[in-house]
This record gives structure tokens, sequence and C-alpha cells, in this order.
């Protein structure tokens, strides 16, 4: 891997999970040694949106390399690449710069229920690796197998056979036909508003929330990250179709559960659990998933 | 990969003059054309306030214009403004060139869609089969009042106002009595802008006249930041307002809560 490294840093800024203050975060690296093997605290999205810019002015955008996302961080990209590449020029001229070398978890992550969203090994990927003991699995896209002109190409059943164990190991939630079992009028939503407190950590720790909110200050037009949980998130001169708590709660699971996957066919989830654990008032998204409708 | 220029980068323009409709309703023209059509929007800015979604007044190839409802941060200055910023056209416009006969339905500050629409008709050389029903809550509240004596040279025009003063002559009722009014042919499109309830009283009763549902177009308005499908605010059911609508055919959201419902 430290070959594999060099020869990517030789085109790209290197950046990679460390340690800080106790906490795996993204940082700028030099080395592949000074990689953590660990899932950051935040969903690294600022990669690709940033939490506060001036959209006045369109820099110029770094190629750089992200070493040790992990699949369900870096999934909520290429899922949120269906309503957005293309559109926002800041997001678009990033995702094009920015090479992601992801890490699949060996072992599933407390709460976590990835596999019922394709992963943790993905189907789409740049550069994919499976830290194995010692050694590393490698799956490289066309576009970057320049990068592993001099390595060992493998039969790929090692990566079926960590599939299978992993979804062993990780429990399926009955995710299919969600869109279609969920109810407009469940119970659930008045149940989360009474608890909630609207503080919208679960869009922001979120890998596939991606709505933003813009505003002036002085010469500068700036985007901030937004929160559909937030009372006037949909506020306007023809008044606010969301007034109520337990509305915009629904709204985030139907989007994420239904909307999405009318539109885009995928849904807009990865089953990384961040919401669950960011949530002060311990609502859990699989909930929604698991949640018998039918007897409602 | 794709190179894109920055499409949240307005072009600055010198408002070329201001007129008050009403106390609070303005129309500004702009002098460049109008790119777009008739249903679309535009994101105006002032700098250091921020942008609005408003919807094009003028139509296709006509100089820009906007008639505003002074009602925000940013529309409360766009008149005080020496210049705007100006980025768009966005969205989908009315179908008009699928249907051979159009009823237009506005309702109170619904109307500046309508007036591109018919300006693309007239442009067009559509007179006949075009029929436009205007109504506001006063006389007072009618914008546009100089130019419905041309307008009514050219189309059938109906306008209309809720309450009438000592010094109003013409028809009062709710516009949804006269589109009851009207004869249809089975092939006709009607096009409806305006307040929720009017709107979903005018779906009503075109139904009721005889349109076929699916020639029942309607705009709808939510809040707007980005205007191109990327920010969130508008996302309603599957569609982003912005960019799937704001017109929207009533067979496509009728069903939709939080849409039309």
């Amino acid at each position: 891997m430290a070959k594999l490294f060099k020869s990517i840093s030789e085109e790209y800024d290197t950046y990679g999970t460390i340690s800080e203050q106790g906490e795996i975060v993204f940082g700028q690296v030099r080395g592949f040694k000074d990689i953590v093997d660990g899932r950051s605290k935040y969903a690294p999205k600022e990669f690709l949106i940033s939490r506060n810019e001036n959209i006045l002015y369109l820099p110029k955008i770094e190629k750089k390399a992200v070493f040790g996302i992990r699949s369900c961080d870096l999934k909520g990209f290429y899922i949120m690449d269906r309503q957005i590449y293309g559109k926002d020029p800041f997001y678009t001229a990033r995702r094009d710069n920015t090479l992601f070398i992801n890490f699949v978890c060996r072992e599933p992550c407390e709460g976590g229920f990835c596999s019922s969203f394709g992963g943790p090994v993905l189907e789409e990927y740049q550069i994919q690796v499976i830290p194995d003991g010692g050694k590393y699995l490698v799956m490289v896209s066309e576009e970057f197998e320049k990068y592993m002109k001099d390595f060992k190409v493998v039969e790929n059943n090692e990566i079926e056979k960590f599939r299978k164990d992993f979804d062993n190991k990780m429990e399926k939630l009955p995710v299919e036909g969600i869109e279609n079992r969920i109810k407009w009028n469940s119970k659930l939503w008045k149940e989360y508003a009474s608890i909630c407190i609207s503080c919208g950590a679960c869009n922001f720790s979120c890998p596939t929330c991606y709505c933003f909110d813009l505003y002036d200050r002085e010469d500068e037009r700036l985007r901030e990250w937004d929160s559909c949980i937030l009372a006037g998130f949909t506020s306007s001169s023809a008044g606010n179709n969301r007034p109520e708590l337990d509305e915009r709660l629904r709204q985030r699971f139907y989007h994420k559960y239904v909307y999405y996957k009318k539109s885009k066919d995928v849904y807009l989830c990865t089953g990384c659990n961040r919401c669950t654990e960011d949530c002060p008032v311990d609502i859990d998204i699989k909930e929604v998933i698991t949640h018998d409708y039918s007897k409602e | 990969m794709i190179i894109q220029k920055n499409e949240y980068l307005p072009e600055y323009y010198n408002i070329e003059n201001v007129k008050w409709e009403t106390p609070d309703i303005y129309t500004i023209n702009i002098k460049t054309k109008n790119p777009g059509h008739s249903g679309q929007f535009f994101m105006l800015s002032v700098p250091g306030t921020g942008e609005a979604a408003i919807s094009v007044a003028s139509g296709n190839g006509r100089d820009l214009s906007f008639t505003i409802r002074k009602i925000g941060s940013v529309t409360g200055k766009i008149y005080s403004s020496q210049k705007i910023g100006v980025r768009g056209p966005y969205g989908k416009g009315w179908p008009w060139k699928d249907y051979d006969h159009i009823v237009a339905v506005a309702g109170g500050i619904g109307v500046p869609p309508i007036r591109s629409l018919l300006e693309e008709l007239m442009d067009a050389g559509r007179n006949r089969d075009v029929s436009i029903i205007y109504g506001a809550r006063t006389p007072s509240d009618l914008v546009y009042k100089d130019r419905f004596e041309e307008w009514s040279r050219c189309v059938d025009l109906t306008i209309t106002v809720d309450r009438g003063d000592e010094k109003w002559g013409g028809n009062t009722g709710f516009v949804t009595e006269f589109i009851g009014r009207k004869n249809f042919s089975k092939d006709t499109a009607i096009f409806i802008i305006g307040p929720p309830l009017m709107m979903k009283n005018s779906v009503a009763e075109a139904i009721k006249s005889g349109i076929r549902e699916e020639n029942i177009f309607l705009s709808l308005e939510r809040r707007m930041e980005c205007g191109i499908g990327v920010c969130g605010h508008c996302n309603v059911g599957e569609y982003y307002v912005c960019e799937d609508g704001p017109i929207f055919r009533y067979t496509d959201v009728k069903d939709k809560p939080e849409l039309f419902l």
C-alpha cells in the first residue's frame, strides 16, 4: 500500500483518516503509515460540499486523494451524484478531481446496517481496499488501473468469500419495498416529533444529505448546510407546506426511502447509522424500516 | 469529467424602469431579451440581501420583465436597486404549443406567467381559441390594467373582481364562475395559477366543464433557493418543483400530498 500511496501522491494531494484528540478525522497525510484504520467521527461530506463557501466564486479545485473513507460514506456520494452531479458546479468539479480510496470494514460496526444497502463491498468505486491482516485486497476501476501495474492479480472469489462472511455477521433489514409499506399517517412521525429537539444533527452527520441554504453577507453569497428538520426550511412568501415537526420528520424519511427511490431508483441511505448515533434523543432510523405499518 | 460554468453567478443588469401596478406590486423591465418561456422563472438578486425566485412576466424574445409583490427582504429592495443580479431561466414552462385551444386562469399575483403566455401566443399569431380569465380581490388589486384593452382585442379576455367598488363597472365573482360559463372543446387545455384554494376550485370547475384531467396544468409555488434542483428546499414527493415544475400536469400531482392535496 505504501507503494500505491506513493504513486498516487505524485498526482494528488493526499488526505486520510488520522487520530486527533482521540477522534478519527480526515486530515492531510504524507505517507501511508500516517493513516489510521477506522471510521471517521463525521461523514467526510466536506470533501465535496463545503460547510460554508461563497458560491459567487468558483476556486481552482485541487486534485485530492482521500484514503480510508469507509464504504458507507463513499456510497453517499454515488447516491447523491444522481441528483446533483453535473448541476452543482462546485460539487461536480470536486467530484471530478477527488480520488476516493475506500476501506471496507472487516467487521460490522455497532448499529450499522450497510449490508442492507449493498455494502460494505461496493459495486461502484474508484479504488476499493479490503484490509486483510497485513495485506490488502485492492479492487480498481478501469480509470485507475494504471496505479496497479506492478501488483499481482488474484481471483475474485476471495472477495465473494469476504462478502458472504460479512453477511453472516450483519443482520439484513427488510429494506425492499419499504416505499410501498411505509404509511403517510403512521403514528411514528408524531412519536418522533414528541421527542425530537430539531437540532439537525441527523442531516449534518448523514453521508447522503446534500441540502443547503443560500444567504448573502456583504458581497458574498454563502452556501451553508441546511436541515429539512428546521421549521423555516420550506417557509416562503406563499406559506409553509411543512409547518409541523412531524411533517418535517416524515419528509426526511420519505425522501430517503420513498421519493429518491421513485425518482432516482436508489434509496437515499447507506446504512451507516450515523443519524442514529448522533441523535440526542435516540430516534433510530432502523425502526422506520422495520416497523410493522400493516398493524396501524 | 464535466467542465461547467458557475451556474450560481448571476449577470448584472440595470433596471430600466419601475412601474407601480398597485401600492405593493411593481413591474420592472430589463434591457435584455428573455431567452426563456412563459411559466419559467429567474433568480433575481440584490447583492448583500439575497436572491428570490420570480416568474417571468414577458414572453420569449421580448425584453425581460418581472412583476413583483413587495413582500420579503429581496422583493422589498429590487425596485429601489439600480442593478440587480439575474440568472435563469429555470424550470418548465406552459406547454401551449401542444394545444390548439387554451384557457388560462390567473388569480391575484399569479398573473405574470399568464401575461408572458399571452405575449407568446400573440407573437405566434395565436389570437383565436385563446381565453384568459383573470381575477383579483378588488379593482385596486388588478395589475396590468393599461394592457387590458390591447389584450381584449387579441383574445377572449375576462377580468373579474371578488368585490367591486363604486367606480367598478366590470364583472364581479370568482374566476371559477367564469370557467363554468365557457364552452370548451374536448381537447382544450387549461392553465391555472393562483392561490392554492383558487387552483383547487378552478380544477374542480374545469373538470365539471368537460376538460380532460390530463389537459389541466398548474403552476405550483414552493420555497426555492438554487433553482437548479440541488438545494432541496422545493422537494415535494419525488419532484423538485424548480426543475420538474413549476408547471405540472394535474394528473402528475393530483394524488400527491403536499403538492396539490
